[in-house]
């Protein structure tokens, strides 16, 4: 009994005296990191965003909001940004209706639908280097999978060259990046489909509901969180897909695929006018925090539905 | 009678239904990957025939075997090119980045996690909110900064620039899934082995971690994962020392044995299409505790 107690008051004694320290010196690593490799660059990203820099001479100016000025009022960037809402409509409707008719048929019970689970992680398994890889063999003008499909099926009698027409281009790169987010949103919503008790279905059936109310009032009322989060995801990537992209038409024909991301990259590793590309990527940052903010404010807080 | 054939007439369309919506599945997902499996089995002249051979007429294995050594362009004009030799060391370069994140960012992101987890202290709420905020932030818009930092620390082409900022990265979304990983845990048995006299340390390696192995998986895998996938920080910071980047780097040129070209692909996906479905199960789980629980 008394050694039980000198345990206790010891272990008290240890536990005040390592609260103290412990939890600061646990979290250091990881905070000091991110503030200077994450904090730190998005304050410098903000102050460049305001100044001229140039590299040969190796001279900043602080020019106010003149990149911003000339970002808004040249032709560039909204042409940039026209392309990128097409891009991030095709990015946003198609992996979310598919994603949901994947999971649908997932949760059915028939035999395949372990092999059809297991497949369904495969493009998300891949790098979106790969993707934009694959996708170019599906298109391509000379022995692309596509032409061939076409051909063998008889509907085509010469190669079409898709990706040196502008629709096409911007069309395949979409859904390039919507077919591996169509992988990602079908696994969360298959996650999420799978976690409905039966008996609510009992229950409904019971009370009479049919097959069309029992889909709207339980399967897709539980996975309208699920859903909300899906479509922030995808909303997101259509704005800052850029790997896919690049490997496939590295932002053209001409301007076609030129997304947000893409003149990023060409302000500052092309023209390396580090200004312009910080200005824009304040921009995109804005975007994305904004979508990201609704997503933060939907997940945290306590007691949310979306646990 | 009419009634029982009706509802079995309903059984047989839905099934039909069913497979149909297969068939699509595994057609969207299996067409594209098939037909660059069957393009790294072929020779470079049965990859222009009109129609194409969706089954390798004569399959060879020839196009692994000059990645492997590094020895491509020994069969004409397609694409002679000794690009392909600097395959195998991306490769092994990936490798080393890749397992270097899970472990760092697992050791880091976990003391993190545990630190939110079970202590009350000042500035707790605040830091942990500012991590989540940085989840938020795309890794695309500081790339600028980013360089200079790692150029001044003459880190660039390196590959200690890539672990650096991909297991940064990655910590906000670990610290987040571990964190409501260790929440769920009960405390008791930590509070019981430390009233026994246990310290924190062998509190934490004999009563946390072992049950916390799942998470700890799932958020590993992850990890795992985008190191090996990640393409724009290799692609700037490097020159092309890691896998994504070097394929990118194909595309650049005049001339590329496209069968090689899916041959290297093909082996450079197996690692991270391995430990997806080795792992497929936390996996799952840790996509939808990191997406949907936040």
């Amino acid at each position: 009994m008394s050694t039980v107690r000198l345990n206790r008051a010891e272990a008290q004694r240890r536990k005040h005296w390592d609260r103290k320290w412990i939890p600061y010196a646990l979290m250091a690593p990881a905070v000091i990191a991110i503030v200077v490799i994450i904090l730190s660059p998005l304050v410098t990203t903000i102050i460049y965003s305001f100044s001229n820099i140039d590299l040969i001479r190796d001279r900043t100016t602080f020019i106010g909001f003149e990149n911003y000025v000339e970002l808004f009022t040249g032709r560039l960037f909204w042409k940039a940004v026209e392309i990128n809402l097409k891009f991030a409509a095709i990015v946003v409707i198609v992996p979310t209706t598919l994603g949901l008719f994947f999971a649908l048929l997932l949760v059915e019970e028939f035999t395949g639908r372990s092999i059809g689970r297991t497949l369904l992680i495969l493009p998300w398994a891949l790098p979106w280097i790969v993707i934009g890889l694959l996708w170019n063999w599906i298109v391509n003008a000379q022995f692309g999978a596509l032409n061939g499909l076409l051909y063998t099926l008889g509907l085509i009698d010469k190669y079409i060259p898709f990706m040196a027409n502008e629709h096409w281009a911007l069309v395949f790169t979409a859904l390039a990046s919507a077919w591996r987010q169509t992988s990602f949103s079908a696994i969360l919503l298959l996650a999420a489909l799978q976690t409905i008790p039966e008996d609510l279905y009992d229950a409904a059936k019971v009370d009479g509901a049919g097959m069309r109310a029992r889909f709207r009032y339980i399967t897709f009322a539980w996975l309208r969180p699920t859903l909300t989060i899906v479509l922030l995801y995808n909303i997101v990537l259509g704005f800052l897909q850029f790997d896919a992209v690049w490997m496939m038409t590295q932002g053209g024909p001409g301007d076609a695929t030129m997304l947000i991301s893409v003149l990023l990259y060409r302000y500052t590793f092309i023209n390396f006018d580090l200004g312009m590309g910080a200005a824009v990527s304040n921009v995109l940052g804005l975007i994305t925090m904004g979508v990201g903010l609704i997503f933060v404010r939907l997940i945290y807080r306590p007691h949310s539905t979306y646990v | 009678m009419n009634h029982a054939s009706r509802l079995n007439w309903r059984a047989v369309a839905r099934k039909a239904a069913t497979y149909l919506a297969f068939f699509c599945l595994i057609f969207w997902v299996g067409f594209p990957v098939y037909y660059m499996l069957i393009t790294s089995f072929m020779d470079p002249p049965e990859l222009g025939a009109k129609p194409p051979h969706w089954i390798p007429q004569e399959p060879t294995i020839e196009n692994y075997r000059e990645v492997i050594i590094g020895e491509t362009g020994q069969r004409g004009d397609y694409g002679t090119t000794t690009e392909f030799s600097r395959m195998m060391p991306a490769l092994l370069n990936s490798t080393f980045v890749s397992v270097s994140v899970v472990l760092s960012n697992l050791v880091i992101g976990g003391m993190a996690a545990y630190a939110f987890s079970r202590f009350d202290f000042r500035f707790s709420r605040i830091a942990y909110l500012g991590v989540l905020m940085t989840r938020v932030l795309p890794a695309l818009s500081l790339i600028v900064p980013l360089f200079i930092i790692l150029r001044r620390l003459s880190l660039t082409n390196t590959l200690w620039a890539l672990i650096l900022t991909y297991t940064i990265f990655i910590l906000p979304l670990t610290i987040w899934i571990l964190r409501e990983y260790f929440d769920t845990l009960a405390r008791d048995i930590e509070e019981m082995a430390l009233i026994d006299g246990a310290t924190r340390w062998q509190a934490f390696r004999m009563v946390v971690a072992p049950l916390a192995v799942p998470g700890l998986i799932a958020v590993g895998v992850m990890s795992f994962m985008e190191a090996w996938s990640e393409f724009f920080f290799a692609l700037t910071l490097t020159n092309s020392l890691t896998y994504p980047p070097l394929l990118m780097s194909f595309r650049n040129l005049h001339q590329v044995n496209w069968n090689a070209l899916a041959a290297a692909t093909t082996i450079g996906v197996l690692p991270p299409v391995i430990v997806a479905f080795v792992f497929q199960r936390y996996l799952v789980r840790g996509l939808s505790e990191g997406a949907v629980k936040g």
